[in-house]
């Protein structure tokens, strides 16, 4: 029996040995790129190299907001991301109620319809997409970034499941009886109760905006209106030689992301769970 | 207007004005709900769908303006090109490996995590980092980590005695640095959706195979591992998906490069439809990749299904 013990105890500390190193394998890149932002640009690609900086320097951060301009990417990004969130997390409400408390014709067929263009790849509709944004001469557009997600097919399937389990159908039947009406029962009854999920939901838009590379990248012409990611990828490409600027510059990308985890940590984990049990 | 309804159902003031306005307001607020989404999906997805199928039979060229029906000659064009049997193997590899990878780690990772208490949360919200993360940023990130002069990586393998590799420059390992990059950011993700299904398994169950004196593995594959299948199946079924369409990754970190050595069939498409701008061959191409990720799909849920009845 004490020896069974002990073995627990070894086991344990395995265990535990194991996951610590996955967390470092995790973090060690992150903290490098922190610590290479104050390096010179010799001492980057220097041999042998170096993990913390043996000169400090600031110019790559002086770089970056003065002359790279980085705050006018980070607000276009701020822009899309808090426009496209408004929209699709209102819509994916509103239609997601439709779906979890209404009954009408074709219903199962177009919430099958809606299921399906998620398993969609992007890349079949993007260039018939890509045409129609031309005709309609909107390349080089925000709007071309923001109509393809008015509607959110995943926002919608994440609202109907949960308007379904957690909002009494008889709650509703009894405010229409007190002659409530749609709208009024909509914003004032049915989204406050989906707090949470419309919470969960926001921060995953938020997210998905803000990580958004490939269509803003083709859409866009002009680099005044380019994301953070786009504006990114040109600083990687344009035969760069400011290694410290680029990763100023791939930092403060990362760094919105990282305080919006910060503060919402909780519903981000809970969120991804609940997409993942049902 | 309306006031908030206070004390729901019980008083019932029923006056004829008011029947009316719920029925006229319910049905404007359907009517703009259907209208919304019946339009939407029209223009952005059941017509751009069809415009992808029909026109993979066209020579469709938006530069030249070319728009002719050639039958099936992108069709066969992509059977006769040696290149989209390159980029087939290397998306199938690439998919193969990073789902087997992912899901085999970060099964092991929440195994660890639901066996302790203490620091879970944290060890947890630290996985999970590099999800949320642009994928723009994290490749430029692991551009730097494989650099092959002054990399991360080779600074470590230096501090071994190993000599420093190529990674992403040499035609042999370039594929699977992008691999081990793509796990390092996605497994946080997975562990998530696992740790919540082994939370998910019954304690009682677990302690009855105990007492019947199973082994720790015996109770994995008896009683854990089945009850876990669906979390199982959607982490497989959601990895694969994405994988099959991985761009991002491969546009930072090698370009298809070197030579051909990462070129897979997301980064051909891109590159004939937004580089060569032949949409019709681009669209067939995307049409073939979509059917390859249905039937994969299809037969990954049959099996399962068919192991879950067992």
């Amino acid at each position: 029996m004490k020896q069974h013990k002990s073995g627990q105890r070894i086991l344990t500390i395995l265990i535990y040995a194991g996951l610590i190193l996955v967390a470092f394998i995790t973090l060690v890149p992150f903290i490098w790129l922190i610590a290479s932002t104050f390096k010179t640009n010799h001492e980057i690609v220097g041999v042998p190299a170096t993990f913390f900086p043996r000169t400090f320097t600031l110019e790559h951060y002086g770089y970056i907001i003065n002359t790279f301009h980085i705050l006018r990417y980070f607000f276009n990004s701020l822009f899309l991301a808090v426009v496209k969130t408004a929209v699709g997390v209102y819509t994916s409400l509103y239609i997601g109620y439709l779906f979890a408390k209404f009954e009408f014709r074709f219903k199962n067929l177009m919430y099958g319809l809606i299921v399906f263009t998620m398993t969609v790849p992007a890349l079949v509709t993007m260039i018939p997409t890509y045409n129609m944004a031309n005709q309609v001469n909107l390349i080089d557009s925000w709007w071309a970034i923001i109509i393809p997600t008015i509607v959110l097919s995943f926002g919608i399937f994440m609202m109907r499941l949960y308007i379904t389990k957690a909002i009494p159908t008889a709650l509703l039947e009894a405010a229409q009886i007190d002659g409530a009406g749609q709208f009024f029962i909509f914003h004032r009854i049915v989204a406050p109760l989906s707090v949470n999920m419309v919470s969960a939901l926001s921060i995953y838009v938020f997210l998905g905006s803000w990580n958004d590379f490939l269509w803003p990248y083709l859409v866009l012409n002009t680099q005044r209106k380019f994301p953070l990611s786009v504006a990114l990828s040109m600083l990687n490409g344009q035969n760069n030689t400011n290694y410290g600027g680029l990763f100023v510059a791939t930092l403060l990308t990362i760094v919105p992301i990282l305080i919006v985890y910060w503060i919402f940590q909780r519903r981000f984990i809970e969120g991804v769970a609940m997409t993942g049990i049902k | 207007m309306l006031q908030a309804p206070t004390g729901l159902g019980k008083n019932i003031p029923l006056s004829k004005e008011n029947a009316v306005m719920k029925k006229r307001n319910a049905n404007l607020f359907f009517v703009v709900g259907i209208l919304l989404i019946v339009s939407y999906y029209a223009i952005l997805f059941v017509y751009p769908l069809l415009v992808a199928m029909v026109r993979s039979f066209y020579n469709w060229n938006p530069l030249k303006g070319t728009e002719d029906y050639t039958g099936a000659a992108n069709y066969i064009d992509i059977m006769k090109n040696p290149l989209f049997y390159v980029s087939l193997k290397n998306t199938l590899i690439f998919t193969a490996l990073a789902v087997t990878g992912r899901v085999f780690l970060s099964l092991l990772i929440a195994l660890g995590l639901v066996s302790i208490t203490r620091g879970r949360d944290f060890l947890r919200s630290t996985y999970f980092l590099p999800v949320i993360m642009p994928i723009v940023a994290v490749s430029i990130i692991w551009l730097w980590v494989y650099h092959p002069r002054s990399g991360l990586l080779n600074m470590f393998l230096d501090g071994f005695g190993i000599g420093k590799q190529l990674f992403l420059k040499s035609p042999d390992q370039a594929l699977y640095s992008v691999v081990a990059m793509v796990i390092w950011k996605d497994v946080g993700y997975s562990v998530i959706i696992f740790t919540a299904g082994l939370l998910g398994v019954p304690q009682s169950l677990k302690e009855a195979a105990w007492i019947d004196g199973a082994s720790r593995w015996q109770t994995f594959r008896a009683v854990v591992f089945p009850s876990i299948i669906p979390t199982f199946t959607f982490v497989l079924i959601t990895a694969m998906i994405g994988y099959f369409q991985s761009f991002v990754e491969i546009f930072i970190l090698t370009g298809g490069g070197p030579g051909t050595a990462t070129y897979v069939l997301s980064f051909l498409i891109f590159h004939q439809a937004f580089k060569v701008f032949d949409f019709g061959y681009a669209s067939a191409l995307s049409v073939i990749l979509f059917t390859l990720i249905t039937i994969i799909t299809v037969i990954q849920l049959k099996v399962l299904q068919k192991g879950n009845e067992e």
